[in-house]
């Protein structure tokens, strides 16, 4: 009875991420919202290796491929705040509301 | 060539139909050099043409049976259309009558319109009346007499609206045509009710089917009374009278035709209709009501005019009546007796009066006066005529009217009356109108003038001499009451009521006469001036009821059936402007929209 437990924190903590995702107004707490959901899907990689694939571990290795895609990801995402924020001189998400209907 | 003469009635018609035609050319917008004479001209040669073929077909004719033409017109799947041609001396006759009418009436357009650029529209029109009663009597056709009745109608309304520039010439063709043509339109009702019953629309097949035809007594009813809805259109019989008052805005020398056999079209088409008819004791009643009604309201109204034209224009309505009277009690060929000597007497009565009113300017019998010294040939044309129109000397209508006198004082005693009565009427109205005009002191409008020229004469005088020898011509055909069978004492009665109209008349308004007469009340005058203000009860009823129900239909077009269209056009572009809204430009919002539709999508699934 192992794996629910790792599979609720996991989504517990994925949900977290969700609503930190869509409330936060700061657009790098955004970007920590996205870890959060990286990080609520490696443990749920790393769970399902562990309990059920225990001999060959491929979820490991996804859970590598997604931690350095993610690095890589959140360092784009950094640069692209950047350069709004040069223009804008905000990080505010509901600033950027500029391209509507 | 008397055989030629009789297989070739046919081109009667024709004659005036090819004269329609080439008038046309001298419209003011084709022949811009010659003027419009040349049409005139053209159909006086042509409508000249079809009478000398008339008469030369009516003289071979003359103590021969009557035979038939026929053409197929057309063939479909279960109808056979035959355009029949019946040529007896009565057809053959009536061609002559019609042609010879319209002869004199288009020479005295000739004078009367000498001022007038619109000549090739004008014989054209002549021209085709012409052709179209000829083709109507001479077929023996119900549907082919329908066509023509409707062709006719046609003609009246470009012919009264001659003088389109003025706004009641306008309103008066217009009242022409619509009146007609709902008359004719219930014609076509009957016409197409019949033809289920009888298998024949042939007038000589239904005269033989209607005497062993046995219908139920309401169809019989109702067959009877659609057809003779048009005939009482045609012949301006209450309650559809009002067109021909209003027409009376046309040219005087298409008055004269009109007056004279236009109107009496739908006689004929009744006189042929008449067995049908028969079958039904509801229509014959009717028909005598109709008849009654209009003979005595007409002459009453007649009497209160003020315009010399509807003066007259009444009585023909009023002597139409007659003719209905004398058709509902199954007296067809006093009928035709009568639709013979009232198109004489109105022809004379109409030149007469159109020759006082085209120097004189006025039509307003309040502004003549005095003119008998000065315009002598048009007063004695107008007294023939009168005297040819009511019973009182032993010209024209005498007979007929002593013929149905005798019919009807054994049968029924009031419709003997009411002859009677509508004879003193109209003698009363006649003189009035001659007291007026030709009678007492010269009025400002009538001070200088001359008699007219010859054009205008030698059709007048013309047709005086014919009224002259009407009684002549019907003893030479013998169709006088022989003297045997002549009852005295209601001949004695006929001429006397005309007497006491005329004289009545006579008394009130020859000598040095009031300004205006008064009878009783002025609404109870007025009521009859105003043709017992018939235009406005159209107006109210029918033309009202049509009115606001059309409008309506046409609120429900533009409102209900486009709204309900346009509504889904707008509908969608309403949902699009409201829904672009949900296009906020948050991103954030639009995660949120994704994992709602996931959510949404796995629940569905997980059920």
């Amino acid at each position: 009875m192992q794996l629910q437990y790792f599979l609720l924190l996991a989504s517990a903590l994925f949900c977290i991420g969700i609503y930190g995702l869509v409330t936060s107004r700061n657009a790098v707490r955004v970007l920590m919202s996205i870890e959060l959901l990286f990080n609520a899907v490696n443990l749920n990689l790393l769970s399902f290796s562990n309990y059920l694939d225990s001999t060959d571990i491929r979820g490991q290795i996804f859970a590598v491929f997604v931690i350095t895609v993610a690095a890589a990801e959140a360092a784009v995402g950094l640069a692209i705040i950047l350069s709004i924020y040069r223009n804008r001189e905000t990080v505010d998400m509901e600033q950027f509301n500029l391209l509507k209907w | 060539m008397a055989q030629f003469f009789l297989q070739t009635v046919w081109l009667i018609p024709s004659y005036a139909l090819i004269g329609a035609v080439l008038a046309l050319p001298w419209s003011p917008a084709v022949i811009r050099r010659t003027g419009p004479r040349p049409s005139g001209y053209v159909n006086l040669f042509m409508t000249s043409l079809a009478l000398l073929h008339g008469l030369l077909a009516l003289s071979a004719l003359w103590g021969q049976p009557p035979h038939t033409l026929s053409f197929s017109w057309l063939e479909v799947a279960g109808l056979h259309l035959t355009f029949d041609l019946k040529i007896s001396a009565l057809t053959v006759g009536a061609t002559v009558l019609i042609a010879g009418l319209n002869l004199l009436a288009q020479l005295f357009a000739v004078g009367y319109l000498e001022m007038d650029w619109g000549w090739a529209r004008f014989y054209s029109l002549m021209a085709l009346f012409e052709a179209g009663m000829c083709a109507l009597v001479l077929c023996d056709s119900l549907f082919f007499s329908y066509i023509f009745l409707e062709i006719l109608t046609l003609g009246t309304y470009l012919l009264v609206g001659y003088w389109f520039s003025q706004p009641l010439v306008v309103t008066g063709a217009r009242d022409a045509f619509l009146t007609k043509r709902v008359g004719d339109l219930v014609l076509l009702m009957g016409v197409l009710a019949l033809l289920p019953l009888a298998g024949t629309w042939n007038f000589s097949e239904l005269a033989v089917w209607a005497q062993t035809a046995n219908l139920e007594p309401r169809t019989a009813t109702l067959l009877g009374l659609a057809l003779i809805a048009g005939p009482m259109g045609k012949c301006a019989q209450f309650p559809l009278q009002l067109w021909l008052d209003e027409a009376m805005e046309g040219p005087v020398p298409s008055s004269i035709l009109r007056n004279s056999v236009v109107v009496a079209t739908g006689a004929w088409v009744l006189v042929k209709l008449e067995p049908v008819l028969a079958l039904s004791p509801v229509v014959m009643a009717t028909l005598v009501f109709i008849g009654a009604l209009t003979a005595v309201g007409a002459a009453l109204i007649a009497i209160a005019q003020v315009d010399v034209k509807r003066a007259l224009s009444y009585s023909v309505s009023s002597f139409m009546g007659l003719v209905f009277v004398a058709v509902g009690t199954g007296q067809t060929e006093v009928a035709l007796l009568l639709v013979f000597t009232h198109a004489i007497a109105q022809a004379l009565l109409f030149m007469s009066i159109g020759a006082v009113v085209w120097n004189s300017i006025t039509q307003d019998l309040r502004q003549y006066g005095g003119l008998w010294s000065r315009r002598p040939i048009s007063g004695i044309g107008f007294v023939v005529g009168a005297a040819t129109l009511v019973g009182l000397l032993p010209l024209g209508s005498f007979w007929p009217m002593v013929e149905l006198l005798n019919h009807f004082w054994t049968t029924e005693p009031w419709l003997a009356a009411l002859v009677l009565l509508v004879n003193g009427l109209t003698a009363f109205s006649l003189t009035r109108v001659f007291g007026l005009i030709f009678g007492g002191p010269t009025k400002v409008m009538s001070s200088r003038s001359p008699e007219v020229a010859w054009p205008m004469m030698l059709p007048l005088t013309l047709m005086t001499g014919f009224a002259l020898h009407v009684p002549l011509v019907l003893a030479q055909w013998q169709l006088l009451p022989a003297w045997s069978t002549l009852d005295w004492s209601l001949t004695t009665a006929l001429a006397v009521t005309g007497a006491l109209g005329c004289g009545l008349a006579g008394v009130l308004y020859l000598p040095g006469r009031p300004e205006s007469i008064q009878f009783g009340s002025k609404s109870f005058q007025e009521f009859f001036a105003y043709d017992f203000y018939i235009q406005r009860i159209y107006r109210v009823s029918v033309v009202g009821l049509v009115d606001v129900l059309s409008r309506f239909v046409s609120w429900v077009d533009h409102y209900l059936v486009d709204g309900v269209v346009n509504f889904t056009g707008l509908a969608t572009i309403f949902s699009g402007q409201v829904l672009r809204y949900s296009v906020s430009g948050l991103s954030q919002v639009y995660i949120l929209a994704i994992l709602l539709g996931m959510l949404l999508v796995g629940l569905l699934v997980m059920q």
